[in-house]
């Protein structure tokens, strides 16, 4: 009996119509506007806007802002996704041991702020780091230290957002940490127990390698999420002092909306794009050949 | 019978609605403390114009430019809007405003009857694309009582007392002054006053001068001698102001009431005055302009609005619930502001004012600028390589 497929194609077709005006269109429209000269002049009149080929990505090579938002956002990324990884796991870890109490305050904790909304999240945490009135600098001066001006030195503002972003995100992986760590058959423990096993051992060799697909998934997804920081360092610093919490999604915004600059915009958003999806091949390459 | 009261009811409903509908409705965009005070505006125009309804948007400052930008490009304008000078030539520029000449012609309102400055930003291409509506200008905020504990019975006059003031003060107390890191409307001031421009009548890009570099070099002194705090965020104007660890300031006409009110323990211990003197003055002017959007499709109503906002009764009225200076010059004329010697200040002031270059691209240019100035505050370049480094990055957005 061949099967219709009128009728599943009438049920997918809202959502792919949907899909295809917001997702596909645009981006293919954005592809060709990094190809032009689309700046404010267009926005009234996109006759105005030239086709000038490879001229933005050739003016993005010599721009040492574009490079220095590129070289923070790895600087973000690479401390970033390791201290996400580490404190996820093990947070998830501890809170899988059966006798622990408080479980459930300990998973509303975590998960509370990964899904509250950021711009809220970053105001209050620009109070905490205000450098006179702010709770974390009241906290070190009972340790002696002097005030450090979190979000307006330029070797601090980086690790402050990273210290945000990595808090604010933790919820999230450490569920599907949770939930990696729950399918792991329990008689491979009882059986490294029975042979006498130490608990470092029995994680090295059970917990870790038994949680390869979703260490490998949360990794992909916050280095995909991590390169395209944007909205906290727009909330606090505005690209920080001297351009060092400058993020390449921050820069892309600035030139896009602020300065009208879209074509050369477009350019930015495809290196970044270029630059995703290179970055998560050789991850799952690396992934084959475990 | 039962069915057909129905539909004579909603039939009857329907009707009403429409004749309460039929009003004409515009849509006003205000901005931060503007933006609040408009329905107030708003209802007294309705009053005077039974047949045209207000619909007021208060839009913070933050957002506005963004939201502007996706207004004009998604053809969502509002039928009115403050508009910063400074943006001026940018929308204008690209054709967002309706020509009012044609309104202004036939209204009771002159041009000689606003303040040539700010006037002249509305002038784009010989068209007339908005009515001033307020103006703004910087002036010197200092702390009477604090300055005459270390010599200064007057208020610094030129660059070196106001060194020489600030100096002293910052060897009392914290700071001397409160100068921001990355603010060009600070810096430009400073530039203007030695001489400096950024282009020159014909057009030209001439920041790089020496006048630029000194002006520069004397706004980074007070970073490098610590009068000045340097990494600066998070900190509050008024309250150092009020505990007096940075006795100065400066700030726009909007500050008189914001002090008064968040500071009222020193009443009497501050005041204004005008910029310290170099070969000049001149402060920064900026303010806003009421523009219609050629997108709009109800313009005679609007018209209707701006014209009864920038009338001298109006003027008058807003400058009493918001403090800001009027553009309308009637008013200055009369007596009205004779008994308040701050507002004197300001007035003089207005006199010996610029506004910064009028081109669309003044975002980018503003941008570049914040960048620099912060580059040779926090001493990552020399203020000369600041200055041509700027020159260099001008010329390329230009």
């Amino acid at each position: 009996m061949k099967k219709s497929i009128k009728i599943p194609a009438l049920f997918l077709a809202p959502a792919m119509i949907l899909m295809f005006i917001f997702l596909i269109l645009p981006i293919f429209a954005s592809l060709y506007i990094s190809l032009t000269d689309f700046n404010i002049y267009s926005l009234m009149d996109w006759t105005q806007a030239e086709f000038v080929g490879l001229e933005n990505y050739a003016k993005l090579f010599n721009d040492e802002v574009f490079w220095k938002s590129l070289k923070n956002t790895l600087y973000f990324a690479v401390v970033g996704v390791p201290l996400a990884i580490f404190f996820a796991l093990s947070f998830a870890v501890m809170m899988n041991k059966k006798d622990v109490k408080g479980k459930e305050f300990f998973r509303a904790g975590f998960y509370l702020p990964s899904i509250t909304n950021t711009v809220a999240v970053a105001v209050i945490w620009g109070f905490i780091l205000n450098p006179n009135y702010g709770f974390l600098n009241w906290i070190l001066s009972f340790f002696g230290f002097e005030p450090i001006n979190w979000l307006g030195n330029t070797t601090w503002a980086m690790p402050s957002i990273i210290l945000f972003v990595v808090w604010k995100g933790l919820g999230h992986n450490i569920i599907l940490f949770l939930a990696g760590l729950q399918n792991i058959p329990a008689h491979l423990y009882e059986a490294a127990r029975i042979d006498g096993a130490s608990k470092w051992q029995m994680f090295k060799n059970i917990t870790l390698p038994m949680l390869k697909p979703t260490t490998f998934f949360v990794t992909v997804m916050t280095v995909i999420g991590y390169l395209q920081l944007f909205a906290e360092p727009y909330m606090l610093t505005e690209g920080g002092p001297l351009d060092s919490t400058l993020s390449v999604v921050l820069y892309m915004y600035r030139n896009g909306f602020k300065h009208f600059e879209l074509g050369y915009a477009s350019a930015i958003g495809y290196i970044l794009f270029i630059l995703i999806f290179v970055v998560t091949l050789i991850q799952m390459k690396f992934r084959r050949e475990q | 019978m039962k069915k057909l009261f129905a539909v004579m009811l909603v039939l009857g409903l329907v009707i009403l609605g429409t004749a309460a509908v039929s009003a004409e409705t515009i849509t006003v965009w205000g901005m931060g403390e503007e933006g609040k005070n408009l329905d107030e505006f708003a209802e007294k125009f309705e009053e005077q114009n039974p047949d045209i309804e207000v619909e007021v948007q208060a839009i913070p400052w933050a957002n506005a430019h963004e939201k502007l930008v996706t207004a004009v490009a998604g053809g969502t304008v509002p039928d009115v809007a403050q508009m910063g000078t400074t943006w001026m030539a940018e929308f204008g520029g690209i054709g967002a405003f309706a020509d009012l000449t044609g309104y202004l012609n036939d209204s009771n309102l002159e041009r000689e009857q606003f303040f040539e400055g700010s006037f002249a930003t509305n002038e784009i291409n010989e068209k007339i694309y908005g009515l001033p509506w307020y103006v703004d200008v910087r002036a010197m905020y200092y702390r009477s009582d604090l300055l005459s504990e270390v010599g200064y019975d007057n208020p610094p006059e030129n660059w070196e007392e106001l060194k020489d003031a600030s100096q002293k003060l910052s060897e009392k107390g914290e700071y001397g002054i409160d100068l921001p890191n990355e603010d060009e409307q600070i810096l430009l001031p400073f530039i203007w006053q030695n001489g400096g421009e950024i282009l020159n009548d014909q057009g030209e890009i001439i920041i790089d001068s020496p006048e630029a570099v000194e002006a520069l070099e004397y706004y980074v002194s007070f970073f490098e001698e610590d009068i000045a705090q340097t990494e600066a965020q998070g900190s509050d104007t008024i309250q150092e102001f009020k505990t007096g660890n940075k006795p100065i300031f400066f700030s726009g006409p909007w500050m008189i009431d914001l002090i008064k009110d968040q500071a009222p323990e020193i009443d009497g211990k501050w005041s204004v005055a005008m910029m310290p003197e170099k070969e000049s003055r001149t402060s920064f002017t900026g303010g806003s302009n009421l523009v219609i959007f050629e997108g709009s499709d109800k313009k005679d109503a609007a018209w209707k609005f701006v014209e009864f906002m920038s009338q001298q009764e109006t003027q008058k009225e807003w400058y009493e619930a918001t403090n800001a200076l009027p553009a309308n010059q009637d008013i200055w004329q009369s007596d009205y502001f004779a008994d308040q010697p701050m507002l004197e200040v300001f007035g003089k002031q207005l006199e010996d004012a610029k506004a910064p270059i009028s081109v669309p691209e003044w975002e980018q240019v503003a941008t570049a600028i914040k960048r620099r100035m912060q580059q040779a505050i926090y001493g990552d370049s020399t203020p000369e390589e600041s200055i041509s480094n700027l020159e260099e990055d001008i010329k390329g957005i230009l």
